[in-house]
Parts: C-alpha cells; structure tokens; sequence
C-alpha cells in the first residue's frame, strides 16, 4: 500500500498540491483523473519519488520512500511519465532492455532472466514485429505500447503509468488497459495511472482518485465518484450518468460546459 | 522468446561492430605505421619494422624509440582521453556540443600548468609527474566557474546555456594566459605560445609515464559506469525512474571527464575539437549504447590527434604545423555544422 501524509509539492516557490492524504491500496488498479493542469502528474511523481515534496512523507507499505535506496525502489516500482524522451536510434528491443536495469550491476551482461522478461515484455505489449526497429521509426502508439514494455521489463510489483492511452487508436487503448489487467488479476500488480477517459477509469480501475488544483475532490470505487455533482465540480462539465448494460459500471455521458466554465476562458487555471 | 537476441538483425548488428572496431584498428596500424616512417631522419617501413623487433642500429634506435615512438604514444593517449572526457560531458549534458575544448576545461588545465612552469625557468626544469595535478585544479576551476555562472535554480543546467557559458569561460581563461604570458621570460613565453598552439610537447617517455596511471584509471572508472551514461540520456527523472543515483552519478562521471581531459592536455598542448568530434562520429557509426559509443570515441580521438600530429609534422618539413591547429582546422567547421544541426 502506498500512502501520503499531508504532502506538499510544487515547482520551487509555486505549490501544486497541499496538504494531500491518499490511500493507494495494493493489488488494485488506481485512477487519477482530472482537468489538464489539476496536478495529476505532479502527484504521480512525488507518489514514485522522481520529485522530491516540499513537505510531508510518502509510505511504501509502512515505510517511508526517501530513506531508501533508489535503486532497491526501482525494483519495486516503475514509471511511465507523461513524455518519455529516448536517445536517438534506440531500438525496442534495446529501449525493454533499459527496464533491466535496476537488476544489473556494473559491466554485467543480460542473464537468461533478464533476456526472458524482456522478451515477455514485448510479446505482451504486442511488438514481437517492431522489436528491432528504432523507436524513431515507430508510430506514436507503437512508440508507447514500446514505453509501457519497458516498464513491464522492470519487473516490479508496483506501476505508475502516466496517461498510458494517449496515442493510441481505440483498440490499442482497449489493448493496453487490458494487458494491465491482466496484469492486475493474474499477478496481483498495483496499477496507479492517469488517464483522461472518465469511461476507461470507470470500466478499469477499482479505485478512483478526482483531483482537481492540487487537491483531491473524491476518492472511492467508481460507483462513488462518478456523479454528476462531482464530475460538475471537477471538471466544469455537465453530463448524465448512465449505467454501463454490460458492466454495470457508471458511464459519463457529458452534454454541456458549466454556465462560468462556458464565459471563462477555458484554459485558464 | 529469446530470438530476439539471436536472430538475423542481431548478426547484423554483430557484424557492423566488428566491422566498425576493426577498420578503426586497421586504420589506426596504417597511421602509426607512416607516423614512424616519417620525419626528418628517413627511416623506411621495412626499416620500422626491423627496429621495433630489435634489430636495428644505434641510431635508428634513437630515433624510434626515443623520439618518435613517445610521441605517437602521447598522441594516440591523448585523443583518445580527449574523446572519452567529450563522450562523457555530452551523455551527462545531454548536448552534442559539449567538449572539454569548448568548455573551457583544458584552457582552466593549460592556465595553471603554466602557473606551474612559471615557478621553475621552463618545461624541461619542472617535473611532469605534478603536471597531471596542476592540470587537474585549473580543469576543475574552469569546470565549477561554469556550473556557478550557468546553473538555473529552476531550470539545472541548461545544455545551451551551459555551452555558452563555456566559450565565454574559456575566452576569459585565454585572455588571462596572454596577459601572464607578458609577464614572462622569454623561454616561458615560448612554452605558453607552444601550449596555446596544440604542440604536442610532452613527446619523451617520463610524460607518458606520467599520464598512463591517470589514463588507465579514470578510462576503467568511466567505463565502468557506461550504464548510467545510457540510462542519463533518457533524462533526469526516467534515470531516477530506474534506480540511478542521478546527482552523485553525475557529479563522479563530471570529475572524471574533466580530470582525464586536464590530465591529457597537460602533456600535450591546449588541443580542441577531438573530444567533439570523435564521439559524434562513433555514436553515428554504432548507435547510442555507450558500452560501445566510449571505445569507438576513443579509438577514433587516438586516430584524429595521431593523424593530425603526423600530417602537421610530416607537410611542410622540416618545419611543423602543431596538432591542435590541425586539428582546429579539421574541427572548427565540424562544431559550425553541429552548431547549425542543432537549431537553436
Ligand atoms: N516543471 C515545472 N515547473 C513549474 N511548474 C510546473 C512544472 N510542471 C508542471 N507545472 C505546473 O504544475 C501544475 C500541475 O501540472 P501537472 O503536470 O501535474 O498537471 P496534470 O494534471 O498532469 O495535467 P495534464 O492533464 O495536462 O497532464 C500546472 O499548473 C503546471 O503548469
Ligand atoms: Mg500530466
């Protein structure tokens, strides 16, 4: 389990986020949503400790992440941020190999393991025919579902995806969140990820985390979160909730901009 | 599941290696071959040969042993340090144009190794084995002058900032090293004008010796971590991401790529570009894996300097042109190219 005590996280002088307390349960999928600029990713950094909070502890399992080694967290947790960036004429196979690295050491070479995760890793996500293309050469989906393998290579018990889906044409989004379900049932693995499709989180993840400015407006299954009166107060929008004939899962079904949302300007904080 | 390691593409690129390996090698034997041959005593191939396996007479010896072969050692040491500090300062910065030249950190080096010989009457009075250290302090100032003048709280160490920085730091050294230069004696004077120019000075065995234990060293340290210069050109966080120590990392990969430069140019004079050019080269012959990019970068450094000292020794004899002019002659119009690449 991963939690929070009142954490602070901002860009030098600017807070982001005050005061925040989360409960991230183990073995669940966990989505964070919100308006661009809510502070999801600001959040998702300081949880995988690639950002250092201004105040405040984060828990792995009980014990706080900034005493420990960031290698031996790296065996623990992998991310994939919002826009990973790659040296030039890297191919996939070489870029899943990167997520090894956390279990190699000094001039060492890949053991039989490493080459066997990696290959899972790929054939999982689908690139089993992109594996020795540079990812340059790849289209932005491709791209990504190569990202999201490398962080599977990391073989670790904890994900934290950034907006995983983007990119990706519908059957790749259905692709990707079912391999981390997959992922999730078969292996136990938590899954904390950003995604902006109210529907994915709702259909996917057990728990759901609304963020809006830094603060957390709603956490509970998606039952609890999808509400129209919430989902007005997150993100500025007006919709009907429906239920899902197949699932049986909340839908969000938007019809409108709130009356301030529709005279301000959109893009402002 | 493991034919993607050995299938047909992976042969390939085990082919391309060997071959890229390889022809340096060869070309590497060709030019250490007409480096030996040539100079102002003519000693033929067949001569070369017959020396280097002991049978030749006295004064070939001389020749061979006890000039031109040291020489061609410095030479050879010293591009290929230059490269490794280059390939090094690029990874960490993740900028094409970092070079220990171009920064400012072999002019920091040569300042003080002046400083140095200033206190004895010339070169041949002072010891080479302190040159190393010297060096090493006047790199490492010019290096934390430019983190000091360039580092951005919010922002790190902006890779164009920090080059610019660099130049200017590097001019401001320069100018400091003429204003002391006329305030020398006349064979001091000399010495400063020789470093200034890129002659390969350090050319008998006690600066080899002096520089081999400092070349050995920090190329296995460097080497060593080749895997957190890869995972460093993914970027600060997704490095963090897979376990790397970013900020000691960087720090211990900074102070040895500023100290094998300063090292390396304190035997030879003030030589630019092949620490920007070489590992630019090798990084295009065998992609971004530096497990690769720092052998290659230093096979092709040795290559440049022994190549650009042998031409400026071997063109308009029996006067010379100095290697780091060569060099700059060559490299002045590579670092343009990058410089327009690189839209800024
Ligand atoms: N490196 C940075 N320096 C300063 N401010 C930043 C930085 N990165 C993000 N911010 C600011 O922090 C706030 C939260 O950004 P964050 O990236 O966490 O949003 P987000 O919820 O992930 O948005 P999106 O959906 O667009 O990805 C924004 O106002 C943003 O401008
Ligand atoms: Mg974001």
């Amino acid at each position: 389990m991963i939690e929070t005590d009142q954490l602070h996280i901002g860009y030098d002088q600017q807070t982001i986020v005050n005061d925040l307390n989360i409960e991230i349960p183990s073995g669940k999928i966990t989505a964070l949503v919100g308006a661009n600029g809510s502070g999801k990713s600001t959040i998702l950094k300081a949880l995988s400790r690639l950002m250092k909070p201004s105040k405040g502890i984060v828990y792995l399992n009980g014990s706080s992440i900034h005493s420990q080694k960031t290698k031996e967290l790296a065996k623990q947790m992998a991310i994939l941020p919002q826009n990973p960036e790659a040296p030039q004429g890297l191919t996939v196979t070489e870029l899943v190999t990167y997520g090894r690295a956390p279990h190699q050491r000094g001039f060492g070479s890949l053991k039989a393991h490493d080459k066997e995760m990696i290959g899972w890793a790929i054939e999982i996500t689908g690139m089993r025919e992109f594996a020795n293309r540079p990812i340059d050469h790849l289209s932005g989906g491709q791209r990504q579902r190569a990202w999201i393998a490398m962080a599977l290579a990391q073989e670790t018990e904890t994900l934290f995806l950034d907006e995983p889906t983007t990119f990706l044409d519908m059957a790749h989004q259905m692709e990707v969140l079912n391999i981390l379900e997959k992922l999730n049932v078969q292996e136990h693995r938590t899954i904390v990820m950003v995604v902006h499709d109210l529907n994915h989180a709702s259909r996917y993840a057990h728990h759901i985390v609304a963020i809006k400015h830094g603060n957390v407006v709603k956490t509970g299954t998606p039952h609890e979160v999808m509400e129209a009166g919430i989902i007005e107060k997150v993100f500025g929008i007006k919709s009907d909730i429906i239920k899902d004939p197949r699932s049986g899962m909340p839908l969000c079904l938007p019809y409108n901009l709130c009356e301030e949302q529709a005279a301000s300007p959109i893009f402002g904080s | 599941m493991h034919s993607i390691f050995s299938g047909e593409w992976e042969r390939k690129r085990r082919r391309r290696r060997i071959s890229v390996f390889s022809s340096l090698a060869i070309l590497i034997f060709i030019v250490l071959l007409f480096s030996m041959n040539s100079g102002i005593t003519p000693l033929g191939p067949l001569e070369v040969l017959k020396t280097l396996f002991g049978f030749g007479d006295s004064n070939q010896n001389l020749v061979l042993f006890q000039f031109r072969l040291p020489r061609i050692v410095i030479a050879l040491l010293v591009g290929a340090a230059l490269a490794v500090s280059g390939c090094v300062l690029q990874g960490i910065s993740r900028n094409s144009l970092a070079d220990p030249g171009i920064l400012g950190i072999t002019t920091g080096a040569g300042l003080f190794v002046v400083l140095y010989i200033s206190f004895f009457s010339s070169i041949d009075a002072a010891s080479p084995y302190l040159l190393p250290v010297f060096a090493l302090f006047g790199g490492l100032l010019a290096a934390a002058l430019i983190y000091i003048l360039a580092y951005d709280r919010q922002l790190g160490l902006v890779p164009m900032r920090m080059i610019l920085t660099g130049i200017a730091v590097a001019a401001g050294l320069n100018a400091l090293m003429t204003v002391l230069m006329l305030r020398l004696q006349p064979e001091q004077f000399d010495f400063v004008a020789i470093w200034l120019a890129g002659r390969i000075y350090g050319s008998t065995w006690p600066y080899v010796y002096s520089f081999l234990p400092w070349f050995i060293i920090l190329s296995i340290f460097i080497y060593y971590r080749w895997r957190a210069l890869d995972t460093l050109t993914f970027g600060e966080q997704m490095a963090k991401g897979l376990g790397l120590r970013v900020e000691k990392e960087r720090l211990l990969l900074t102070f040895a790529s500023v100290a094998l430069a300063a090292s390396a140019v304190s035997v030879s004079g003030g030589i630019g570009f092949v620490g920007l050019i070489a590992p630019h080269i090798a990084r295009r012959l065998i992609g971004p894996n530096h497990a690769l990019v720092l052998p290659a970068s230093a096979l092709l450094g040795g290559l440049l300097l022994l190549f650009a000292d042998t031409l400026g020794r071997t063109i308009i004899q029996p006067s010379e042109i100095h290697a780091g002019i060569v060099v700059a002659v060559i490299g002045a119009p590579y670092f343009l190219y990058l410089l327009a690449r690189s839209n800024v």
